[in-house]
């Protein structure tokens, strides 16, 4: 398929983003704002293309925002930087770019990509390398799948431009520009995962741009018709379950080393006794009811509110909403043992939390 | 033009410890790569920037971090070869030669080593004629030169390039991808045309290097009073002399910083003189009175040997002798003072330059 995301689409690909972004990728509020002065602007909509259209020689390279949330919704970015960037890789290569790559389709970075491909005119590929939202950079399909971190380029709001020429690991990778991420103002433009044609074909995850319009889509009607909640819509078409709903009663949240970390705390609306636990580093990580783990990553933690479905990000927890969380199984592609010592809750610090997959997968399995 | 051999290097680096004024790292395992380069690939040509095209693009080269550091993780050479070649192919044009962006301390001879390895010339001039701890303290940001490209690498074979709106930025990042990379990186930046550099580079500082490193080394055959000999090579003045009775130190945001104390003997006897130092010396007070601050040049010598002795190396009970000698005079411009005066150390005095205290 080719398709084109326009002015029309935006409400729902930011809605189906917040979904998959799990807590995280940044606010989609700002994001959606941006796209669509950006679609004004450009005065066309944005081209969406099957990975299976790229010829096997083509160049793209993934694109995003990297920092902390908490840090994006305060610190209004300019609006060029990752275009910069990716100009910049672009001509320290010598080669143009034959499409962008949504490096996660969580958050603000699934719409951060399309922001940028109508400044550069280029299209954007159906798919990611997660299918939701991860914190850290080593964390995708495609460093999983033996892409090679460098080059990398890292830009800021001032202007400023880093190229990573040469990095021995994603892990490498992952530390340095953190560092140089936080030096630039706990955000910057990130284009990483240089691949060929025949590259992406073998690493992407298919489709996950096309399930963001559709779960969008599928809240807003919920909205509308008033038949069914928001949240069950959500988890039915994510093959998930809701895990619990509740009130937020406590938050605990800190920006450290470049990221929003913290945990908090859901009480059942007839049960006080009744608690769930989560944690998150930028995403939610790990949810326990009454202290058995419930779901955790890879599996998808998202956090809506109980009348519209909104989906909250962690840089908005707050004391008092009334939320439901659903859990959402992965991708496949992040259910390999390569992929789960990457993104597995040990990865994470969890060392004690064995993951056990929710039944089924995120998107089935490609005809 | 003229080429640095074995002995030119090692008048160089003696010299460019007195350059250092206490700073800009000891140059031992700097000059010890650039003496094996030397003789592995021949000596290196000096040229001065009149003897080159207005036209030729000049890379210089160094080493960014703790020199500390260095002395326990030895670069392997490659990283600064990295570093060049990277800035060279970023900007897409040949680079004609290397120079030193810092004639204090180690800095010196980190291009020699540069420009054997890659059988390059070297450009007789620096960016500093002395030693600075930060990255924009470079008499190329007076003239508008950017820092960047700057082309960063490690003895790994990790590198970075990075492209800054100024060069303020520059040091920002560099001073956190040098951490990342074990608190020492090799560095190529500050890109300029011999036309430029005329106009913005310190000229003749390695050539002064080593007429003040030959000096000490004549004197010492000769045994002439070293420090007076040393004092005369670079025109100074007796600023104090003195035995060191207290030395305090304390390491901040990245620096290390303190202040030594010394009881005069001689003519000086009944003073006491307060030398601060933040990697390099900064300012020297007599009795609570401001002498002497950056950007002239202060250096503590050996009563004995003449040998400049650097910050860390400061103890109680040294006898030694304070000198201070007149910076070049493009840091005596308004911008100058205000990118290394007394101020931008924390140091609420006015420059006056030594000469005009110590004057004839």
């Amino acid at each position: 398929m080719s398709a084109r995301v326009g002015l029309g689409d935006t409400a729902a690909l930011a809605l189906g983003a917040g979904i998959l972004g799990t807590g995280g990728g940044g606010n989609t509020y700002i994001g959606r704002l941006k796209l669509d002065r950006q679609l004004q602007l450009s005065g066309t909509p944005c081209l969406v293309l099957d990975v299976e259209q790229l010829p096997d020689d083509a160049l793209v390279v993934g694109v995003g925002m990297m920092g902390a949330p908490t840090v994006g919704i305060e610190k209004i970015e300019a609006g060029d930087e990752v275009a910069r960037a990716v100009q910049a890789l672009a001509a320290h290569l010598g080669r143009e770019f034959d499409a962008l790559v949504i490096n996660e389709i969580g958050g603000s970075n699934a719409l951060e990509p399309l922001m940028c491909a109508l400044q550069l005119g280029l299209p954007v590929l159906d798919g990611d390398g997660m299918g939701r939202a991860f914190p850290e950079l080593q964390m995708d399909t495609f460093s999983i799948g033996g892409i090679p971190a460098s080059p990398l380029a890292l830009g800021d709001c001032h202007g400023n431009i880093a190229i990573f020429e040469r990095l021995s690991s994603p892990l490498q990778a992952e530390e340095w520009a953190r560092n140089l991420t936080i030096e630039m103002g706990g955000s910057a433009a990130l284009v990483m995962s240089l691949m060929s044609g025949a590259e992406v074909k073998a690493n992407l995850v298919r489709g996950t741009l096309s399930l963001a319009l559709e779960m969008g889509r599928a809240v807003m009607q919920a909205r509308e018709d008033k038949v069914a909640s928001p949240a069950k819509v959500i988890a039915a078409l994510g093959n998930g379950r809701i895990l619990f709903k509740g009130k937020i009663v406590d938050v605990e949240r800190r920006t450290v080393q470049g990221f929003a970390r913290g945990r908090m705390r859901l009480q059942a609306f007839d049960a006080p006794e009744d608690n769930m636990d989560i944690v998150f580093q930028n995403e939610n990580l790990v949810a326990w009811r009454d202290g058995d783990v419930q779901c955790c990553v890879p599996d998808l933690i998202t956090i809506v509110t109980l009348e519209d479905g909104t989906p909250l990000g962690t840089e908005l927890l707050r004391y008092g909403l009334r939320v439901a969380v659903i859990g959402m199984p992965a991708v496949r592609e992040l259910k390999t043992p390569a992929a789960l010592e990457v993104i597995g809750p040990a990865a994470f610090g969890y060392k004690d939390v064995t993951y056990t997959p929710l039944p089924g997968d995120l998107l089935p399995a490609a005809s | 033009m003229r080429v640095i051999d074995e002995s030119a290097l090692e008048d160089i680096a003696l010299g460019a410890a007195v350059l250092g004024t206490g700073g800009g790292g000891d140059p031992y395992i700097g000059k010890l790569m650039a003496r094996e380069s030397i003789r592995r690939y021949g000596p290196v040509d000096l040229y001065t920037l009149d003897e080159l095209n207005d036209e030729d693009l000049i890379v210089p080269t160094a080493m960014m971090g703790a020199p500390t550091v260095m002395v326990e993780k030895m670069p392997n050479g490659d990283d600064i070869v990295n570093a060049f070649l990277s800035v060279g192919k970023y900007i897409g044009k040949p680079v004609r030669a290397t120079m030193s962006i810092e004639a204090g301390g180690l800095n010196s001879v980190v291009p020699i080593y540069a420009a054997a390895r890659l059988n390059l010339p070297m450009v007789d001039c620096d960016g500093m004629g002395r030693a600075f701890p930060e990255l924009q303290m470079v008499t190329h940001t007076i003239h508008g030169i950017s820092a960047t490209p700057i082309g960063m690498s490690d003895e790994r074979g990790n590198t970075v390039i990075m492209e800054t709106i100024n060069n303020h930025w520059t040091e920002t990042f560099a001073r956190s991808v040098t951490v990342d990379m074990g608190a020492m990186a090799m560095i190529a930046l500050y890109a300029a045309t011999v036309a430029e550099l005329k106009e913005a580079a310190v000229p003749d500082t390695i050539s002064q290097a080593q007429r003040i490193g030959e000096t000490i080394r004549r004197a010492r055959l000769e045994e002439q009073d070293p420090v007076r000999t040393v004092r005369e090579s670079v025109n100074g003045y007796t600023v104090f002399r003195g035995k060191i009775s207290d030395v305090q130190r304390r390491t901040e945001a990245g620096f290390a910083k303190g202040d030594a104390f010394m009881t005069g003997v001689a003519e000086f006897e009944g003073r006491e003189l307060q030398l601060s130092f933040q990697n390099e010396h900064l300012a020297a007070r007599i009795d609570g009175e401001v002498c002497v601050t950056v950007p002239d040049l202060i250096a503590v010598l050996d009563i004995e040997t003449g040998e400049p002795i650097t910050t860390e190396g400061l103890r109680y009970g040294f006898r030694v002798e304070v000198i201070a000698f007149a910076c070049t005079p493009r840091w005596r411009s308004e911008a100058g003072l205000q990118l290394v005066g007394p101020r931008v150390f924390g140091y609420d005095v006015d420059y006056v330059p030594v000469e005009e205290r110590y004057g004839q």
